[in-house]
């Protein structure tokens, strides 16, 4: 059938054109990062710091930022999220676990420039006054805020995880008399675990890649932090203010070392995701 | 007695972990709306101009948030027709199409493309404009088109991921069922597989317009400017509501733009929260549709 | 006919608005000239001039709704750069293009204001004078809490704007005499942004287009000579600039206009209003 054909053909060239996307993303910056790479800087600005006025720019301490606005984001919002979806799906009745996953499910909706915005007439001001040292903007308040931000997505994941534990590996707890914080610790957590970990790994992605939240309320600092009141800048935020300068310049230059670090982590944590997802699958 | 104790630290923990997640929710919601609910009037939307003239453009409007509001609801229709249609392809292809190799292989770039952090795709589409612009037209800026391709991108892997889903969702037997009565591939898509899986469907896109109305990094970078007034084409720069929030969070100049600010931040939450309310209930509803026919 | 002759009363009227708004006697005004005209004005850079560009802006495009006018901000640098790569129309600076800049993109500059760069304060704090040495140690670095300098036993909270900004290059040179900016400053986009910033830290110090200052901010005297209007006008305050706005080659069409709008009697009016010292 010719009609067949076309709409097959159609179909696949909107598969080819979508995967291509992806392709282009990385081939633009792969190309505008390419003088970096031809004098060889690639490396060296990754590890050096940003002294615009000795023209050094190098972006470790956006790497520093990076990882520590989103790995204290995760200290905050792992253990709320685990125990959040442990109420919504085991401990709290029924009707209340239900409309806790409605809420939590609504959470996803919020714009994340309204975090942002809250953030910096509310949350920066008390961490201002509570704290002592230093304007608020700082990688405490960028987390704080920021584990709100993901912890839906950990939540949303955990208890979808936790309900596909086997129902008799449950039934069993149950008739053998064990409490919920029994079954809870016992049976379903770690029956879970890959369930688990995978949405760490989607947070963790949620996190590092958020720009507005860090750009708003961290500060944008271009010192290495020595504490959580510090003010950093984030990778993301960097591309944010930088892209702005003169496009021939190397200051310009270091967002695609920026966008190509970004991709990267992106793709290990698919690649991560991928393999946690394909042994659940393999399992009996 | 140590196991009571286990018992009831998890359970409070837990307990305390919903409480301190809905006390931050509701703060963030609340603090917005206490201090905000003064500046919700006509004047949040139209300034100081007549709402008739501002909606004919007959009169710009200043201090206003219209030409926001016009920006982002371009922006959002322009992304979604252009996101969609591709979208949507891809998704069949995937479902009904694809071997396992090949959709293992196209899922990877979906995968990857779904967690780019947005500011990426903002930097790609300038880098694509900047690239346009000295090698094709001069005419070429970070404009209302290029944001709104940007923003296509950024939710193409959501449109694909849930028509293929919803498609995949429907039990085994119905999808086979066309096929064993002699209708060809095409026929089932159309007549069988979209029907059945279009409330997946719509929420999907319902879900993709909101990404396109909050999203800032994407904007940010691909023509969205503070102050322009309704965009006359789509090449000409434009306003949106959550740059305009971004803005004004870092650099108001007086109350009254503060205020202004507060105000865009609760419209945007309350379109956000209708298209959700909405997403919600096309599925509710459909899903009852058909499981009272069938 | 009798429409003919309310036209003509509203006309009048508006023209007397119009007289009244702007100090100036009823007559062709320099606005006139963009009558009839459409298209669109690209502006963007130097975000001091934001303020007087808005303005500007809103009057013409109120009057002329066939004209859209874009004002954004991003800094001196991203100014004159994107003037010169065509990207805009009007590329604002706060400071003079270098003229390694002016070679390499044929720009043209005008000069249509003075404006001074302050150091400010939260108004809530004591401190409201500074050494030219001690500037130099907070912005440094070296010199961290607000006590020794007869504030509050507190922390003191640098903020700095990007290497764009003309702001910085200008109060780098002549306010620092370009010494090193702490890397742990935090970071503001615009001269808003600084204002606000400012504005909302009690324990916050940083620099500001002496136009954009209000009551929200304090200024801080530097060796003695308090940055406002009339010291930069007079002279005795030292870390003053122009601001500029760039065309590529000599400005045609609306983007002249728009450059002889704000040399006009009305737009050197805005320019007043905006807190800035008007360029014959």
């Amino acid at each position: 059938m010719n009609r067949e054909n076309v709409a097959r053909r159609l179909f696949l060239s909107a598969a080819i054109l979508s995967a291509s996307v992806t392709v282009l993303i990385l081939g633009f910056m792969v190309v505008l990062a390419l003088p970096l790479f031809k004098q060889g800087l690639f490396f060296e600005i990754l590890s050096q710091p940003w002294l615009p006025d000795s023209s050094i720019f190098g972006i470790f301490p956006m790497i520093v930022g990076t990882a520590s606005i989103a790995l204290l984001s995760l200290v905050f919002g792992f253990p709320l999220s685990l125990g959040v979806s442990a109420l919504a799906s085991t401990f709290a009745p029924t009707r209340i676990g239900f409309l806790l996953k409605k809420t939590v499910q609504m959470m996803t909706g919020i714009p994340t420039v309204i975090y942002g915005f809250v953030g910096v007439f509310l949350l920066v001001p008390i961490v201002r006054e509570m704290f002592g040292g230093g304007s608020g903007m700082c990688i405490l308040a960028a987390s704080a805020m920021l584990s709100v931000l993901i912890a839906p997505t950990m939540i949303l994941f955990f208890s979808e995880s936790f309900e596909n534990v086997p129902k008799q590996h449950i039934d069993a707890v149950d008739a053998l008399g064990g409490t919920p914080v029994q079954k809870f610790l016992y049976v379903i957590l770690p029956g879970s675990w890959r369930g688990i970990l995978t949405g760490v790994v989607l947070a963790l992605g949620r996190a590092v890649g958020d720009t507005l939240i860090a750009l708003m309320i961290a500060g944008n600092a271009v010192a290495l932090p020595s504490s959580v009141l510090d003010s950093v800048r984030t990778l993301t935020s960097h591309i944010a203010l930088i892209i702005a300068a003169d496009f021939d310049s190397l200051e310009f230059k270091t967002i695609f070392a920026c966008g190509i670090l970004l991709y990267l982590l992106t793709t290990i944590s698919v690649l991560v995701i991928r393999v946690l997802s394909s042994k659940t699958r393999g399992m009996p | 007695m140590n196991r009571r104790l286990i018992d009831i630290s998890v359970t409070g923990f837990s307990w305390a972990s919903g409480i301190v997640l809905l006390a931050a929710v509701f703060s963030i919601i609340g603090f917005l709306f206490v201090k905000g609910y003064g500046a919700l009037d006509a004047s949040l939307i139209f300034g100081d101009t007549n709402p008739v003239d501002a909606l004919l453009l007959r009169k710009p409007v200043f201090d206003g948030l219209f030409p926001a509001m016009v920006g982002t609801f371009l922006l959002v229709v322009l992304s979604v027709v252009l996101a969609v249609p591709v979208g949507l392809a891809t998704g069949i292809y995937m479902a009904e199409y694809a071997d396992g190799a090949v959709r293992h292989f196209l899922g990877f770039f979906f995968d990857i493309l779904a967690g780019i952090p947005s500011i990426i795709v903002g930097l790609f589409g300038f880098s694509v404009t900047v690239f346009l612009h000295h090698q094709f037209s001069g005419r070429i800026y970070p404009c209302l088109l290029i944001s709104a391709l940007s923003l296509a991108f950024l939710v193409l892997p959501y449109l694909i991921r849930t028509t293929q889903v919803a498609i995949e969702e429907i039990p085994l037997e119905v999808r086979l069922t066309a096929p064993a009565l002699g209708a060809t591939q095409l026929q089932n898509v159309c007549y069988v597989l979209i029907p059945r899986a279009l409330s997946g469907i719509l929420t999907g896109v319902i879900l993709s317009i909101g990404r396109c109305a909050e999203d800032t990094a994407v904007i940010m970078l691909t023509g969205v400017v503070a102050t322009t007034g309704v965009p006359r084409s789509l090449l000409s720069s434009y306003e949106a509501l959550p740059f305009y929030i971004y803005t004004v969070s870092s650099q108001y100049v007086d109350h009254r733009e503060l205020m202004t600010g507060y105000g865009a931040a609760i419209v945007l939450l309350l379109i956000c929260a209708s298209l959700f309310a909405s997403a919600y209930l096309i599925k509710y509803l459909l899903t009852r549709q058909f499981q009272v026919r069938f | 006919m009798k429409a003919f002759t309310f036209q003509g009363i509203m006309f009048g009227v508006c023209l007397i608005v119009v007289a009244l708004l702007t100090i100036v006697p009823a007559g062709a005004g320099p606005i006139d000239g963009f009558k009839g005209q459409q298209g669109t004005i690209r502006i963007s850079g130097g975000t001091a001039h934001i303020p007087v560009m808005k303005e500007a802006a809103k009057r013409i495009m109120t009057e002329n709704p066939e004209i859209q006018i874009s004002v954004a901000g991003g800094g001196s640098g991203v100014g004159i750069k994107q003037v010169g790569e065509g990207l805009v129309d009007i590329g604002n600076s706060g400071r003079k293009p270098s003229d390694e800049e002016t070679a390499k993109y044929g720009l043209e500059h005008f000069k249509w204001a003075i404006d001074g760069v302050g150091v400010v304060v939260n108004p809530k704090n004591p401190v409201k004078t500074l050494s030219r040495d001690q500037l130099k140690a907070i912005f440094a670095g070296n010199e961290t809490s607000w006590r020794a300098l007869g504030g509050q036993d507190k922390m003191i909270n640098v903020y700095t704007r990007d290497k764009a900004s003309g702001t910085r290059a200008v109060f780098w040179k002549k306010a620092l005499d370009k010494g090193v900016i702490t890397a742990r400053a935090n970071f503001v986009v615009s001269n808003g942004a600084m204002k606000s910033a400012i504005g909302n830290d009690p324990y916050g110090i940083g620099y500001v287009s002496v136009g954009h200052m209000d009551a929200t901010v304090a200024p801080v005297a530097l060796d003695g000579v308090v940055p406002t209007l009339d010291t930069v006008k007079s002279g005795a305050y030292k870390v003053a600039r122009g601001l500029y706005s760039n065309t590529k080659g000599e400005p045609s069409g609306l983007t002249a206009l728009f450059i002889e709008y704000l040399f006009s009697t009305e737009g050197r009016q805005i320019v007043m209003e905006k807190g800035f010292i008007p360029v014959r």
